[in-house]
């Protein structure tokens, strides 16, 4: 009788197993709260007229180095986009955004190389402020300028600007910090903005100490932090089928550039501003094709000292160097884009103890792409640089001729992009 | 100086209702319902593709001042009305609010694929989002505006009220004169660019066979193009129904080579130019197939 029991209590329980209920009438499931998420490969086939090694060590002098290729200092290892020869994999990139409660959104950006994940972009957003304010928290790209707060994908050419990658490196303005906006309730688009953030962008800004005992000299010391402040306001309208987009913009921080670990031991430390102004205009000729242009200006004031061996207690530094790109895109259909971009920086004033250093200006490099998408999820880009601002060790100017093929796909829920 | 202090009161006092809408046939509904207490904000433009909007930053001032927001849904604005509405950000503009209508939720959709995956194409999960082409749907959206106006501006229920019954007395007359006109062409088959007139086709009885494009949002192809003649010389359709905005190069060619009829079909008001109202869009519709 028992055992009667058991085996019908064993198989009621088998057939109510089996009997897998849909979704909806699961009582405790949570699965329709699954964010949006999506997937974005990014690789690239390179071939480039110098090779990968003699890369390494070209610079814009005055300005930046380390700009193609990899390289290493403090022990990490830096690849930029399509660094080497031959196949690149840049990034894996995975996006999960979603509501919070009524009051919030979150979003999240992670970048996975081959050398590790990093936290692109992790912030929230209100939702219910009214008054057309928004507040943003947490890491992620500036609204400063155009360009800085798209993601890499949704960019027109498979690099940075040479102005925005030489003055703030491939990741632009990307930081830590608190983003207020307001746009004003008038029937113009305007938009005004402020940004606290810790300012530790490696190429530009930095408020850390940096040790000088290695070149005989004591240390720098730490700026507080936060401490790069940014302000923007950006302008629209339209003329028919024709939008214009404006943007000025500015950045105020401190700069502690750290390069003790390098051969040539040196450190900066620097009041630093960025002033910036874009300008987008863009036509459409009907729902698939339209022609962009797009312009942005950037120029940066720095301020303070340099520290070397020869000059373990400081020798005063300025730099005030200026630069800009203007790009023209047309999109023919839904499947067919090209483009062209002239890029350059035509200021360069060094000036080591008020003597100006002479270093090269008019540095310059031309691209032009097309590319063909199968879908809004799959792109192929074709895209060649000639880059005249590198020197070498020499100072001699190199022309580098770039031609890049990428290939950049994604998979699953990826928001729209705003304009 | 009595003039000056008027200046100063908040807008709002004397203003209508802002309301925002994503397509020209929305902004004409609400405007029927909502008369002179509101202002129908129109987003996008009739001419152009439903699902390729430009968020153009002009757009996020009109959501930003909105005082509701009325949408088609059914994915049919994924690709440009969340980052305005996230620009905007207007609590009164954002889904959820009390101020915001999906208007797809109050229609039967058709055409939900039994199958999400975008090796289909660009899919709608929902259904097929063009449901405003079926004239006994506009009754229905109508209805859901009128509540929704109420909902939102309960003092002046009585005029919406009104409103309604008066459109929806002239709009009953057409459809049945739409019906009459239509009667005829019962079982007739056609070819499109896209689905989008799913819902008419479905009114009116018209059988669609096949479309330009070889899925929803994937380009044409030269292989399609040569199966769809095929399948034309076969099947002998009355005619392309072909939307404004995709290039006609590809139904003109399948014209030539099968002798096949194309009319264009507008999709919403303003899509040509001589659409300027719900009834001229229908009346056109009703009228463009031989």
């Amino acid at each position: 009788m028992k055992k009667i029991l058991l085996s019908s209590t064993l198989c009621a329980v088998m057939a109510f197993g089996a009997d897998v209920l849909p979704v909806e009438k699961r009582t405790f499931a949570q699965s329709k709260f699954i964010p949006d998420i999506s997937l974005i490969m990014d690789m690239s086939y390179v071939d480039r007229s110098k090779k990968d090694h003699e890369l390494e060590h070209l610079e814009v002098p005055g300005v930046a180095h380390g700009l193609l290729g990899s390289h290493s200092h403090d022990d990490h290892d830096h690849a930029t986009y399509n660094a080497s020869n031959g196949f690149n994999l840049n990034y894996a990139e995975l996006v999960l955004s979603s509501s919070v409660d009524p009051f919030f959104t979150m979003d999240g950006v992670f970048h996975f190389s081959e050398n590790g994940v990093e936290i692109e972009e992790l912030y929230f957003t209100t939702t219910a402020l009214g008054y057309g304010t928004r507040v943003k928290g947490g890491k992620f790209n500036s609204n400063f300028g155009y360009l800085n707060e798209q993601h890499h994908h949704y960019w027109d050419f498979t690099d940075m600007p040479l102005v925005y990658e030489s003055f703030l490196g491939m990741h632009g303005i990307n930081e830590k910090g608190a983003q207020f906006q307001w746009t004003a309730p008038t029937s113009t688009y305007l938009m005004l903005g402020a940004e606290v953030l810790q300012g530790e962008n490696e190429q530009m800004f930095g408020n850390g100490e940096i040790d000088l005992t290695a070149i005989g000299g004591t240390e720098i010391e730490a700026a507080d932090a936060p401490s790069l402040f940014i302000a923007y306001a950006k302008a629209s309208f339209d003329i028919g089928d024709t939008t214009i987009l404006g943007g000025l913009s500015y950045a105020q921080g401190k700069s502690r550039i750290d390069h003790m670990k390098d051969a040539n031991a040196h450190a900066f430390s620097a009041d630093s501003k960025i002033y910036g102004a874009d300008l987008v205009i863009k036509h459409y000729f009907d729902s698939y094709s339209s022609l962009k242009w797009q312009s942005e200006w950037l120029m940066r004031d720095m301020d303070g000292k340099m520290y070397n061996a020869a000059k373990p207690n400081g020798v005063n530094l300025t730099k005030e160097q200026a630069g800009l790109y203007s790009q023209l895109i047309y999109a023919y259909d839904q499947n067919w884009k090209v483009g062209a971009r002239y890029d350059t920086i035509y200021q360069n004033d060094v000036k080591t103890a008020g003597t100006n250093q002479n270093m090269p200006t008019n540095m310059d490099k031309y691209s032009a792409m097309i590319e063909y998408s199968t879908s809004e999820f799959a792109r192929f880009r074709l895209q060649y640089d000639r880059n005249n601002a590198l020197y070498n060790d020499n100072d001699v100017r190199q022309k580098i001729d770039t031609l890049t093929f990428q290939v950049n796909i994604s998979i699953g829920a990826h928001g729209a992009h705003s304009f | 100086m009595n003039k000056f202090l008027l200046l100063l009161l908040p807008l709002s006092l004397f203003a209508h209702l802002n309301i925002a809408v994503s397509y020209p046939y929305i902004g004409a509904l609400t405007k029927v319902i909502g008369g002179d207490h509101i202002n129908s904000v129109v987003l996008a433009k009739g001419n152009w593709d439903p699902h390729f909007v430009v968020p153009r930053p002009s757009l996020i001032s009109k959501v930003r001042s909105a005082d509701a927001l009325i949408m088609n849904g059914a994915q049919l604005e994924i690709g440009w009305l969340p980052p305005l509405i996230d620009r905007a950000s207007n609590p009164k503009a954002k889904v959820g609010a009390s101020t915001f209508l999906n208007l797809s939720h109050h229609v039967d959709l058709l055409h939900k694929p039994a199958l999400v995956d975008r090796s289909g194409g660009d899919v709608h999960p929902d259904g097929n989002p063009h449901f405003h082409l079926n004239p006994e749907n506009i009754k229905t959206l109508a209805k859901t505006i009128e509540k929704f106006l109420i909902s939102i501006d309960i003092e002046h229920r009585s005029v919406y009220e009104k409103n309604y019954l008066e459109f929806e007395k002239m709009w009953s007359l057409k459809i049945e004169e739409w019906k009459e006109k239509m009667a005829d062409k019962k079982g007739k088959k056609v070819i499109q660019f896209h689905d989008n007139l799913a819902y008419f086709n479905d009114a009116y009885g018209l059988v669609n066979i096949g479309t330009i494009e070889p899925l929803p949002g994937i380009p044409p192809s030269s292989r399609h193009t040569i199966d769809l003649i095929e399948l034309i010389k076969k099947e002998k359709p009355c005619c392309i129904l072909h939307d404004v905005y995709h290039s006609t190069k590809t139904a003109k060619f399948i014209s030539s080579k099968s002798g096949i009829e194309i009319v264009l079909m507008p999709h919403d008001i303003e899509a040509l130019e001589n659409i300027g109202d719900l009834s001229s869009l229908f009346d056109y519709l009703t009228s463009a197939i031989k």
